[in-house]
């Protein structure tokens, strides 16, 4: 049996699989004074539901993949480690200056970010290496003994390495690991070249001291999760999710703990891609996972998921840069929790704010007093209130219209279900917008990918947002409230390692490419024969990062081959000008392709993928027939209700109709058409909406 | 320019769907703005693009109103693409889809010639002009005389020397027109490096193209324009009341720009601001000042009517939205053959988005401040020190190969303090906004035979106030195993970037070179200086001024600040009156006493 339990900010899911394959959802809240009880919470659920006790359930287990925003949240409250910063000597202001950057060009009521390391505890180490690997200035050993008799008066807890260039040639910083080893036991460093041996000082100095300041952390959470799941019964493998979409050992990402920033929202896709292959005949996929906070977007492009480089914790500009490729999710601050308001000017928001989960939504009664999404849902009849995560949630339909109706609809002038109806409408612009950038810059046409909807509140605009944005085809999978714990289930062992090594296609260095594509090879391989050990089968992709000369930007290109001969050169070229026409509608076909580094990543499968339907959940009520529904261009119908489970496969049902799930409500508009398939999700024609702003010529 | 009677109420009677409208339509724009920006970023060949993000891309209505600019360069886009826009109609009659054309002419909208721009008309399936999209992009070389898009000392556009492209039409039928693009690649160092920022400038630009295409056949262009129209009155609505904060006064204030080639004495500005704000109204006057100038200082027409705008938005609610219906409210009135006014040909405007751009900006604003305390802002940096200098040489690692390229490295601070916090500090000038990125090191010296080696920000150097300026930064660096060219041409070095309602200036703008032998030999502050081998330049980028009486900043912050090694212990007591135990707490009882001395002084040196 398998356990997969993500972390989120208002719920920890829990998916289990038994040796069949069948799957089993469940929920509990998130307890963020210690998030560890929260996970064994949700076992104890599971336990209680399946008539066992958690130590036999735990038992029966054999993998415990965990998804955990625990470094996240500690980086934001700033409970991370105290962390030293040993710069190049010249540059102790890399974390300060940044990039540059700022969004917003006449609001200067925004403080300058601090740095991640204050400058009163960075530390320039004499030494320099050169652009071509170099020696420039030798490292001053005795300055380096010096700082750290200096870092252990100071109480420095764990220390972060940069030098410039290091990735072309580490001597330096591997010497001064040695000599903090030595001088200073017991406290955990990072040094930039073994984490993450790329270019551009600003953000492998991001990398590294955040990765330093979260391993005494990460550590000791990596030990508590195992210890107490061992004294909880559970004798298996505990991985942990991370950021690249991939799973890890646990001890192995307290070793690295960067990679576990953003665990949860990484595993969305790799549920989204499932279910796409199965139920989309589009090989492309986006994937919008909404929760109460957030709205998490991710992509599927030609059964591949793509990633970023480019990962921010907090705001761009404002927050640190990971600096760490990571599978390109797009978060926005929407959700069933975004407030609705309405400015001096007359003009309509929703969000940033988020009602969150406490005092969440009015409807909860629970003291939240702005309108928010899940208000607006409910006003409109698309939510029970009787039927809310299954009939354990109550919720109060006349204080939510009533500040809708004070808050929105006075305001604008509007009827509080047309206010109502704006809410979700501009909810929906704001998504299939994030939707859109992501899609932008990763060279994928909405209109030709299927949309996956996943998390709590996906349902309740889904078909809106598949229209906005004419895709062909929305799937909800069974697993959608929990689709990234779902994700956790299916992922493989993966790790990434890359390399600098520039050359051009007009002068290549065969034999150099060559030697460093070996050196990843025999990385992975290392990886495959110690943590991959035992797997079902193994999977090397090598990539090149490549640009036109004196661009600036590499985009990937997947790698045809392991070794390059003469020929495959200009195969290599050829690719990269498809791909750089496919995201920027440009290409400059004469022009010599300048790789700049290369990537190698290795995937461990560890089980036989097999049926993953769910069981059926017993309905704790059996809805009406029907409910009286708003929507904005058929006004207010008889909308059918169904239970998630009774409807048959290939059955079509045509909208206005509100499918619920114990988990969730899913709301087919008027024109839409959905129908179950056989692996059990919902399969939605979108049907053509309206177009955008044309009702008022209507009215 | 656009009547101001143009505020049609058509918002009465379906006020409520237009508030809904009028979101997700101004968020488009800015999504089809942004996937403009996106493509010249990630596809861009010079450092100044693709590292440093000078470029903006925005949209501009068919009757060239300006109208979404997502987050661009306001020097840039604030006016000048609607002016381009209009010369593209005046000189090209006949528009057709596929038409695209290079501009980079002050005497036509344009900033400065640097910024080579591409419009492409956005027409309809009937043949119409709906709007147009434009794409602009500061190059890293225009075929000036010097290696320089900053031809400080040019006493004409003739000896300025680049190719002035008054909106020339370089692509018909979705085509290059092949002439046009031949002249560039014979005229601009390393031409296939403008031909890649070229591409980049033409693919973002069609991007934009298709999208507001697609977003007409989705909405219908009727429709669509409707909804623009109430974009606009609303944002005139929220600049009305944002006017309506501010006294009714009349000011003028004046500023210096330091001596330069051509200029020996400075040039002086005087720039006279009136608000009414009853009527809500706003009139900026730059034309009680000198003619234009023997030098590459004048201000091109586009430059005037931004830099004055610039002053006002940096002093308003930064909640108004930046388009043509704001700008109803605020009229600017420039004189012909004035140095910050309409430029005649052939006076050169090389300078034109630094420079005066940035003085004028900054009388606004600290002028608006002087009225009361809590608007307004003090004032940001000037430029260009060498640090954002123009380097050029040939590479010994690839066989002696020319390279010309702006640096734009993160010691250009300057931000300025203002009501509600300190300067930021990568702001740079008013022209930028911070919005550019800064160069990474390691690229650079990837890039260029060059090697960075000091680079950090200057102790004390902060305008000093409540909330206080970004201090000044230093760079030091010099070329490897060759001889490197840098062009420069820095302000403040007499005149500082001033504070304002009691803040003090920041630090000045400095630069020496450093020889062999280690000794520091100080430059001009508008120059070409060669470095040899084992020379280096010295940059110091002037600080932000400051806001409100430093004696009323928060000690905390004043502590933090002492503790991060922005400001030293000494200047905490003589400046901000904050006297710290030896530990770092405040002392507050000391600090009580010393503030109190201080402000029955003179108040505190600057």
């Amino acid at each position: 049996m398998r356990f997969a339990v993500d972390t989120g900010g208002t719920f920890t899911d829990l998916v289990l699989e038994d040796d069949a394959g069948a799957l089993r959802l469940f929920k509990s809240p998130t307890t963020p004074d210690d998030p560890i009880r929260g996970v064994l919470d949700v076992v104890d659920v599971a336990a209680e539901s399946l008539d066992l006790s958690a130590q036999e359930l735990l038992g029966k287990g054999t993998l415990f993949i965990h998804g955990t925003t625990r470094a996240t949240n500690a980086i934001l409250t700033g409970s991370t480690a105290r962390t030293a910063f040993l710069v190049t000597k010249g540059h102790p202001d890399i974390l300060l200056f940044r990039e540059g950057g700022r969004s917003d060009p006449f609001n200067w009521t925004q403080p300058f970010p601090e740095p991640y390391v204050p400058r009163a505890l960075t530390f320039e180490v004499p030494e320099r290496i050169g652009s071509q690997g170099e020696i420039v200035d030798a490292l001053d050993e005795e300055r380096v003994i010096e700082i750290a008799s200096e870092l252990q008066e100071r109480e420095i807890e764990a220390v972060a390495v940069c030098f410039l260039w290091s990735p072309v040639n580490p001597a330096h910083e591997a010497r001064t690991g040695e000599l903090l080893a030595e001088r200073l036991p017991g406290v955990p460093f990072t040094l930039s070249h073994e984490l993450n041996p790329a270019l551009r000082e600003y953000r492998r100095s991001s990398s590294t001291a955040i990765d330093a300041s979260l391993k005494p952390l990460m550590t000791d959470y990596m030990d508590g999760l195992t210890s107490r799941l061992e004294d909880a019964g559970f004798g298996g493998r505990v991985l942990v999710v991370t950021s690249a979409g991939g799973v890890l050992d646990a001890h192995d990402i307290a070793r690295a703990p960067i990679h576990s920033l953003g665990s949860g929202p990484a595993m969305a896709p790799v549920a989204g891609r499932y279910y796409s292959g199965l139920d989309a005949e589009q090989d492309s996929a986006v994937v919008a996972d909404t929760g109460g906070t957030s709205f998490d977007v991710s992509l599927v492009r030609r059964g591949r998921i793509p990633s970023t480089r480019e990962t921010w914790l907090g705001p761009q500009f404002l927050g640190h840069m990971t600096g760490f490729p990571s599978i390109d999710v797009r978060s926005i601050g929407a959700g069933g929790g975004s407030i609705a308001w309405v400015d001096s000017g007359g003009l309509l928001h929703v969000g940033p704010q988020s009602a969150g989960a406490d005092p969440g939504p009015v409807c909860y009664g629970q003291g939240g007093t702005g309108p928010t999404v899940t208000d607006a849902a409910l006003t409109l009849g698309y939510v029970d209130p009787g039927f809310f995560l299954g009939g354990t949630m109550k919720l109060a339909p006349e204080p939510a219209a009533a500040a809708i109706a004070s808050q929105v609809g006075e305001p604008l002038g509007l009827g509080v279900e047309e206010a109502a109806a704006a809410i979700l409408e501009l909810a929906t612009e704001h998504m299939a917008r994030a939707i859109e950038e992501i899609t932008v810059n990763q060279g994928i046409d909405p209109r030709t990918a299927a949309l996956v909807g996943g998390g709590g509140a996906a349902g309740l605009n889904a078909v809106a947002i598949a229209r906005r944005l004419s895709s062909p085809v929305l799937i909800i999978p069974e697993v959608a409230a929990v689709l990234s714990a779902a994700g956790a289930l299916m992922s493989d062992l993966t790790s990434d390692f890359g390399a600098t090594h520039p050359t051009l296609t007009k002068d290549f260095d065969l034999e150099g490419v060559n030697a460093t594509l070996a050196g990843l090879v025999e990385r992975c391989d290392q990886f495959i024969a110690g943590p991959g050990e035992g797997s079902l089968e193994s999977q090397i992709e090598l990539a090149a990062e490549a640009r036109y000369p004196h661009q600036n930007w590499e985009i990937e290109v997947p790698l045809r081959i392991e070794r390059f001969g003469v020929d495959d050169v200009e195969q290599l070229r050829q690719d990269f000008h498809t791909r750089h026409e496919e995201i920027f509608a440009i290409n400059d076909p004469e022009s010599a392709v300048e790789v700049v580094g290369w990537r190698a990543r290795v995937r461990c499968r560890l089980r036989e993928s097999e049926s993953r339907q769910v069981l059926a959940q017993q309905a704790s009520h059996e809805p009406a027939a029907t409910r009286r529904a708003y929507f904005r261009d058929a006004g207010e119908v008889d909308a059918a209700v169904r239970h998630f489970d009774s409807l048959e496969p290939g059955e079509p049902l045509e909208g206005p109709a509100l499918i619920e799930s114990p988990t969730t409500t899913v709301v087919i508009e008027p024109g839409a058409t959905a129908e179950r398939s056989e692996s059990g999700s919902l399969r939605i024609q979108p049907g053509a909406g309206p177009a955008v702003a044309t009702q008022a010529d209507e009215a | 320019m656009t009547a101001e009677s143009g505020a049609a109420s058509s918002r009465e009677g379906r006020p409520g769907l237009d508030g809904v409208r009028m979101a997700v339509l101004s968020n488009r724009y800015e999504g089809i703005v942004r996937a403009m920006m996106n493509t010249l970023f990630r596809t861009g060949r010079s450092v100044v693009l693709n590292t440093s993000r000078d470029f903006s891309a925005c949209i501009v209505t068919g009757d060239h109103r300006f109208l979404a600019a997502a987050e661009s360069i306001p020097a840039h886009v604030m006016r000048g693409p609607d002016m381009m826009a209009e010369h593209m109609t005046e000189l090209h009659p006949e528009l057709k889809r596929g038409d695209a054309f290079l501009h980079n002419s002050p005497y036509h909208g344009c900033s400065h010639a640097g910024d080579h721009s591409i419009l492409i008309p956005v027409i309809d399936d009937e043949g119409i002009h709906r709007f147009t999209v434009v794409s602009k992009a500061h190059q890293a070389d225009i075929g000036n005389a010097l290696p320089t898009t900053y031809a400080a000392s040019a006493r004409d556009v003739y000896e300025e020397g680049a190719l002035i492209f008054p909106c020339t039409k370089v692509q018909e039928d979705y085509e290059d027109i092949d002439d046009i693009i031949r002249m560039c690649m014979l005229r601009i160092r390393v031409p296939e490096q403008w031909w890649g920022d070229y591409l980049a400038l033409l693919g973002a630009a069609r991007v934009g193209e298709r999208r507001m295409l697609e977003l007409g056949a989705e909405v219908g262009w009727d429709t669509l324009e409707a909804y623009t129209e109430e974009w606009f009155d609303y944002s005139e609505q929220r600049m009305i009341e944002a006017i309506r904060q501010l006294p009714s006064t009349r000011f003028t204030a004046h500023t210096k720009h330091d001596p330069f080639p051509g200029v020996p004495d400075g040039i002086p500005l005087n720039v006279t601001v009136e608000i009414d704000a009853e009527d809500a109204r706003i009139e900026v006057d730059l034309r009680e000042n000198v003619d234009c100038q023997p030098c590459g200082m004048n201000l091109s027409e586009a430059c005037a009517r931004t830099a004055a705008m610039i002053g006002i938005f940096n002093a308003i609610d930064h909640g108004v939205p930046a388009n043509a219906g704001a700008y109803r409210r605020v009229t600017v009135h420039l004189r012909e053959n004035c140095v910050v006014g309409i430029p005649r040909h052939p006076a050169s405007c090389s300078l034109a988005t630094s420079g005066l751009s940035d003085r004028v900006a900054n009388a606004v604003q600290r002028g608006l401040a002087e009225l009361r305390d809590g608007i307004g802002l003090a004032e940001v940096g000037l430029t260009i020190p060498p640090c954002c200098g123009v380097i050029s040489g040939f590479d010994p690692r690839h066989d002696g190969a020319p390279y010309v390229n702006q640096l734009v490295l993160p010691t250009l601070t300057g931000g300025a303090g203002g009501p509600a916090a300190d300067g930021w500090l990568t702001a740079g000038l008013c022209a930028t906004a911070g919005t550019m990125l800064r160069d990474s090191i390691e690229i650079d010296e990837l890039r260029h035979p060059i090697r960075v080696v000091d680079q950090r920000i200057i102790p004390d150097s902060e305008g000093a106030g409540r909330f206080r300026g970004a201090p000044g930064g230093l760079s030091e660096f010099g070329p490897v195993g060759s001889t490197m060219d840098v062009m420069y041409a820095s302000d403040a070095n007499i005149s500082p970037a001033l504070g304002a309602v009691g803040g003090t200036p920041g630090g000045l703008a400095d630069q020496y070179k450093r020889t062999r032998d280690g000794e520091l030999v100080k430059l001009d502050p508008v120059g070409r200086c060669t470095l040899e081998e084992g020379e280096t330049i010295v940059s110091i980028a002037c600080g932000g001024g400051g806001y409100g009486p430093p004696v009323e900043r928060d000690p905390e912050r004043v502590r933090h600040d002492v503790l991060e090694g922005w400001v030293s212990r000494e200047r905490a007591a003589d400046v901000y009156g904050v006297m710290l135990d030896d530990g770092g707490p405040v002392d507050r009882a000391a600090t009580e006493r010393r503030r109190a001395e201080l402000t029955t002084d003179d108040g505190p040196d600057a």
